[in-house]
């Protein structure tokens, strides 16, 4: 007579509907293990899977820009002959400077991105410079045309984590306007800021947002202002001078920070 | 084995692929695969949380909340006839 075994089934536990997952979960408990115990071996062994994934968002961008209408990328050819030649010129005379301020001491540390938003969840990136480099947590971090990025968060030897100012819970003091209007300005994400300011500082949609620094550096340009007729204030939506998603090389430096300390030791005034 | 694949789509997504996209396939394997959206979760904020970002890793955190919740709705529905 033939027997029928039924196997006891746990709803919970069973080997067979949950291997895979198990699997995955001890794979991603050793590989946090890993970036806890050596986090610069971590980031030397990441570093080349993130630059085939930059790779592959370059190719993607181009092959998509490809089936643009052909008369604008005539119209972007020209424009960028044009371009080119003032920077031809340009980069001569840079490269005159250049040679006049090498002795100088260098006015920051420039680091290659790692990684990246849109891939990273959070508003960070990686940065191929780390304390070997001179990089210490707390420096501030530029972007293209002095463009203040965010601060790093967090150091190992040869790379750094930067959180953005538009980082969720974020705040940044700056200005806005043609009245220089002061804002407090919070991190929304995807690059993203907002803002409040009262509804008489007339503030409308394409005015720049600056940050304190030497000078007033552009941190981004109001896309649209809500506005809500019970309120005396109004929301700015902020989109950044520099998107995140497309951020290759950043300078990083101490700021204010370091300048306070130096104050600190100097004086014995509380500051 | 298409389990599998899916799995390693998701790991992959999250380093080449915004991530909507991971968390997407997460949710897809949820019922199937109960410990991936976890597993995927502390693999996203291994690689990408700053304690400067948030104030905790918040895709672990979902991870093991839609772990929790399918590992629950397993132990409620019993799709078997005999006990």
């Amino acid at each position: 007579m033939k027997r029928i075994f039924l196997a006891r089934r746990n709803a919970v536990l069973s080997a067979a509907d949950i291997s895979w997952g198990a699997y995955a979960l001890v794979f991603a408990l050793l590989f946090l293990l890993f970036r806890l115990l050596a986090p610069n071996l971590f980031w030397h062994a990441l570093s080349p899977v993130f630059g085939g994934a930059d790779a592959l968002a370059s190719n993607t961008r181009s092959f998509f820009a490809s089936f643009e209408n052909a008369a604008t990328l005539a119209a972007q050819v020209d424009a960028l002959r044009e371009q080119n030649a003032a920077l031809v010129a340009l980069n001569q005379a840079l490269a005159a400077k250049a040679a006049e301020t090498a002795t100088l001491p260098s006015m920051g540390i420039i680091a290659g991105v790692v990684a990246r938003p849109p891939e990273s969840p959070y508003d960070t990136l990686v940065v191929a410079a780390g304390t070997s480099a001179g990089v210490a947590a707390g420096q501030e971090v530029f972007g293209a045309g002095g463009v203040p990025l965010g601060v790093v968060s967090s150091v190992s030897a040869d790379f750094s984590r930067v959180t953005l100012f538009s980082a969720p819970g974020m705040r940044v003091h700056g200005t806005v306007g043609s009245a220089n209007t002061a804002v407090t300005l919070l991190g929304a994400g995807g690059g993203t800021f907002v803002a409040t300011v009262s509804r008489l500082a007339a503030i409308a949609a394409g005015d720049n947002v600056f940050v304190g620094g030497p000078g007033a550096l552009p941190v981004g340009t109001i896309r649209r202002v809500d506005s809500d007729p019970s309120s005396p204030a109004v929301t700015l939506q902020i989109l950044p001078a520099l998107s995140p998603f497309t951020i290759n090389w950043v300078v990083l430096r101490d700021t204010g920070a370091a300048f306070l300390n130096t104050l600190r030791a100097a004086t014995s005034t509380p500051l | 084995m298409i389990r599998l694949i899916t799995l390693l789509l998701a790991f992959i997504a999250t380093i080449y692929l915004p991530w909507p996209v991971a968390a997407l396939l997460a949710l897809l394997l949820a019922p199937f695969e109960p410990f991936a959206p976890l597993a995927l979760g502390i693999f996203i904020d291994t690689l990408y949380y700053s304690s400067g970002t948030a104030g905790f890793p918040h895709f672990a955190f979902l991870g093991a909340l839609v772990t929790a919740l399918t590992l629950l709705v397993r132990t409620r529905l019993r799709a078997g006839i005999i006990r």
